[in-house]
């Protein structure tokens, strides 16, 4: 299995985060996993990190009901960003919308990344399945 | 030989004989001819005696020349028909042949008579055709007739007057049992009036009347009579008997679907109309008339549409009805606009179909109108009603998802932490998963009653609404918040009038003013002192509250579709729940209000509320 560089949490719910980080750790020896709470601050980060690497994280777990930039927003932006890897996008929500389904099958038909869509709550397998490298 | 004065004076005495009188002698030599015969012959101012007769009358004809030569050989009186043609006139003589005896009974010659008969035969003739044609005209016209001898007291009927009463032909009629054929009532007091009146002062009678046959049939008659007098003296009666009992009956049947033709396009809930070829009127029904506000049908009859409806609707009839006579195709169920003279308007479902004559010729058009204007009506409803409900139902669903997304994030961190205390094994970190378990049981808590307050706002329609003072109510909120407002440095510019009242549900005011007001001031920009400009104005039956601030401004654009969304919030600040402004909305929106944004980032917003003063 190849190595995970970067894992990204963006998700308003302390909580969730939590968990993640709590899964994560028994499923990847991935070391640096960066979180923030709403998708304007994701941005700034990653945009931040690709300047100096030219990298996006490998994994990135995504809620969408958030304040300011909520998910949906940020992945508008963030596949314009000019990444040298492609990165693999978890989309995390208990958003039982059909519209929210419609929206990811619209990223995910335009972006080279992979995105996948997940129900909360996410099962120590699940999360394995979905923490690799794209 | 006779002697010659006698001859001359027999010949004197023949010769002013009254009738076509010729003597002729053994030899068929013209002995005597009376001046009569000559005129008839065209032979006066001749001397024809001595002559021959059948050289002089050559067109004696065969059967002529044998009855002469009989008669002179003592056969007597011999007639035969000799036809002449006069000066392009046809003539007819009966010529009879005597044979002429001397005082010894010795055959000396014949005698012949001629006479003018061609009146006679014409008159027989005549009389013949007569024959003909009344027995014709009785039998097509089914006209039978009668006639009573008073002299002789008898009446006598002929065979088609037997066969209309069903008789037998050796039946006997009288008066009396001819007048008792009449049906009881009516059509045997008439006929008694008549006959007795006609017997008392000569009126004729012509009369439609029923007779029950003598098998018991009802019939239409019409029976006509007239006295016969001979010299002022009452001799008898003589009349016609005509069976117009199909007729009458048909005619009823015509009249009765006429009728019911009529009654029923009055009837029809419908415009019905029938029009020419120059789209004249030639016939309408009840609602049509009423559709113009007419009362007689000759009031539109002959006239067209121009007269009545405004010229554009005019014009687009005309057309109709040209396309329909033209095409011969019929047009079916057309949606119109007719605007009639007045102005008034009504919707209809019109059709036209072309009119045909025998000949297959186009005479005209029959249309029918549908006045649909309530169906327009209840369907324009009808539509303002789904829209209604699809944007209810488009927000009930919406709820629906934030509650079950709401509820579903917090049962799964319930499930994600119950898991990992379970498997847990360090007192520490168990410690940590309970602290976030007590914490996620908060956070469920507080979207319950949230969730509460949402669904209290949509449930409580029926809650009335009341004349509210407005400055009442901002002096009171400006009075709960007058520590937050301090703490800002806020300060609020009031120019509402203070008699200004709008129609609503206190509660919600309060609600609504203190979430804006709020708003306003904790989303101010750090640069400047937060200042809230409020205002009001009527329009259109809203009454509308401005309330504008200074402050951050927010990017519609990229927001405002998720502005008023519940649980959104916009600015990094750590009190935003994304719950005010949803349920202010859904409190305006409860009494038929509404509310507009309009921002600029960095300068300010201002919210329009629209109170509805209608209930």
């Amino acid at each position: 299995m190849k190595r995970i560089n970067l894992i990204c949490i963006i998700d308003d719910d302390p909580i969730t985060v939590f968990g993640i980080k709590k899964m994560l750790k028994s499923v990847s020896d991935c070391d640096a996993i960066d979180t923030y709470t709403n998708g304007k601050l994701a941005l700034e980060g990653i945009k931040s990190k690709l300047e100096t690497t030219q990298r996006v994280p490998e994994v990135i777990f995504l809620d969408i009901n958030m304040p300011i930039i909520d998910g949906w927003q940020f992945l508008e932006e963030f596949i314009t960003l000019p990444a040298s890897n492609k990165a693999r996008i978890n989309i995390i929500t208990s958003s039982i919308d059909p519209a929210d389904r419609a929206k990811w099958e619209y990223f995910r038909l335009n972006t080279t990344h992979t995105i996948t869509f997940n129900y909360k709550p996410l099962q120590k397998q699940d999360l394995f399945e979905i923490t690799k490298v794209a | 030989m006779l002697k010659g004065s006698q001859t001359s004076s027999t010949s004197y005495l023949i010769k002013q004989l009254p009738k076509a009188t010729v003597f002729v002698n053994n030899r068929s030599e013209i002995v005597y001819v009376s001046d009569k015969w000559l005129e008839e012959f065209n032979f006066s101012n001749q001397d024809v005696t001595g002559k021959k007769i059948l050289a002089l009358e050559n067109r004696i004809s065969k059967e002529g020349r044998q009855a002469l030569k009989a008669c002179l050989q003592g056969e007597n009186q011999k007639k035969t028909i000799e036809r002449s043609l006069f000066i392009s006139l046809e003539k007819q003589f009966e010529w009879t042949y005597s044979t002429w005896y001397d005082e010894a009974e010795n055959i000396i010659g014949a005698i012949i008579h001629s006479e003018d008969i061609t009146q006679l035969k014409q008159t027989e003739l005549q009389l013949e055709k007569q024959k003909v044609l009344l027995h014709e005209t009785s039998e097509n016209g089914n006209i039978g007739h009668w006639e009573y001898d008073a002299v002789q007291d008898k009446v006598t009927w002929c065979k088609r007057t037997k066969a209309i009463h069903e008789v037998p032909p050796d039946f006997e009629p009288t008066i009396e049992n001819g007048i008792n054929f009449y049906k009881l009532g009516y059509s045997r007091n008439t006929i008694s009036m008549a006959v007795d009146r006609a017997m008392r002062d000569g009126t004729p009678w012509k009369e439609k009347l029923q007779i029950t046959t003598s098998n018991g049939t009802e019939k239409w008659v019409i029976a006509a009579g007239k006295p016969l007098f001979n010299d002022n003296k009452f001799i008898g009666l003589i009349g016609t008997f005509q069976n117009i009992n199909e007729h009458v009956i048909s005619e009823n049947r015509t009249k009765e679907s006429q009728h019911l033709l009529r009654t029923l396009i009055d009837n029809l809930p419908l415009n019905v109309f029938m029009k020419d070829v120059q789209s004249k009127k030639v016939l309408v029904n009840k609602h049509e008339l009423q559709f113009y506000g007419l009362e007689h049908e000759h009031e539109i009859i002959g006239k067209d549409d121009f007269a009545f409806m405004d010229h554009n609707s005019a014009l687009r009839s005309h057309e109709e009805d040209r396309y329909v006579m033209t095409t011969l195709k019929p047009m079916l169920d057309q949606e119109n606009e007719i605007t009639q003279k007045n102005g008034k308007s009504i919707t209809f479902l019109t059709s036209k179909i072309p009119l045909m004559n025998d000949a297959d010729e186009v005479i005209g058009i029959i249309g029918f109108s549908l006045d649909i204007s309530n169906i327009k009506q209840k369907e324009e409803e009808l539509k303002n009603l789904i829209n209604v409900t699809s944007l209810q139902n488009k927000k009930l669903i919406n709820f629906a998802h934030i509650v079950s997304h709401n509820l579903r994030s917090h049962t799964a961190n319930f499930s994600m932490l119950l898991d990992f205390l379970v498997e847990e094994n360090d007192e520490t970190e168990k410690e940590t998963i309970i602290g976030m378990l007590t914490h996620a049981s908060d956070n469920l808590l507080e979207t319950l009653e949230n969730l509460n307050e949402v669904v209290a706002i949509s449930s409580n329609v029926n809650l009335e609404k009341e004349p509210v003072n407005i400055n009442e109510k901002i002096r009171s909120i400006e009075q709960n918040l007058s520590v937050f407002l301090k703490n800002y440095d806020a300060k609020i510019i009031n120019s509402i009038s203070n008699a200004a009242s709008i129609n609503a549900i206190p509660a919600y005011i309060e609600s609504i003013f203190m979430n804006f007001i709020t708003n306003a001031v904790k989303y101010s920009s750090p640069e400047r002192k937060p200042v809230i400009k409020l205002s009001s104005t009527n329009k259109n039956g809203y009454t509308i509250v401005s309330i504008e601030d200074n402050g951050l401004g927010i990017d519609l654009k990229k927001y405002g579709s998720k502005l008023f969304g519940m649980y959104k919030t916009f600015h990094p600040n750590k009190d935003a729940k994304g719950m005010g402004l949803y349920i202010a909305k859904n409190q305006i929106e409860a009494m038929g209000g509404k509310v507009m944004v309009c921002s600029e980032v960095g300068k300010g917003t201002i919210f329009n509320i629209y109170f509805n003063e209608k209930n």
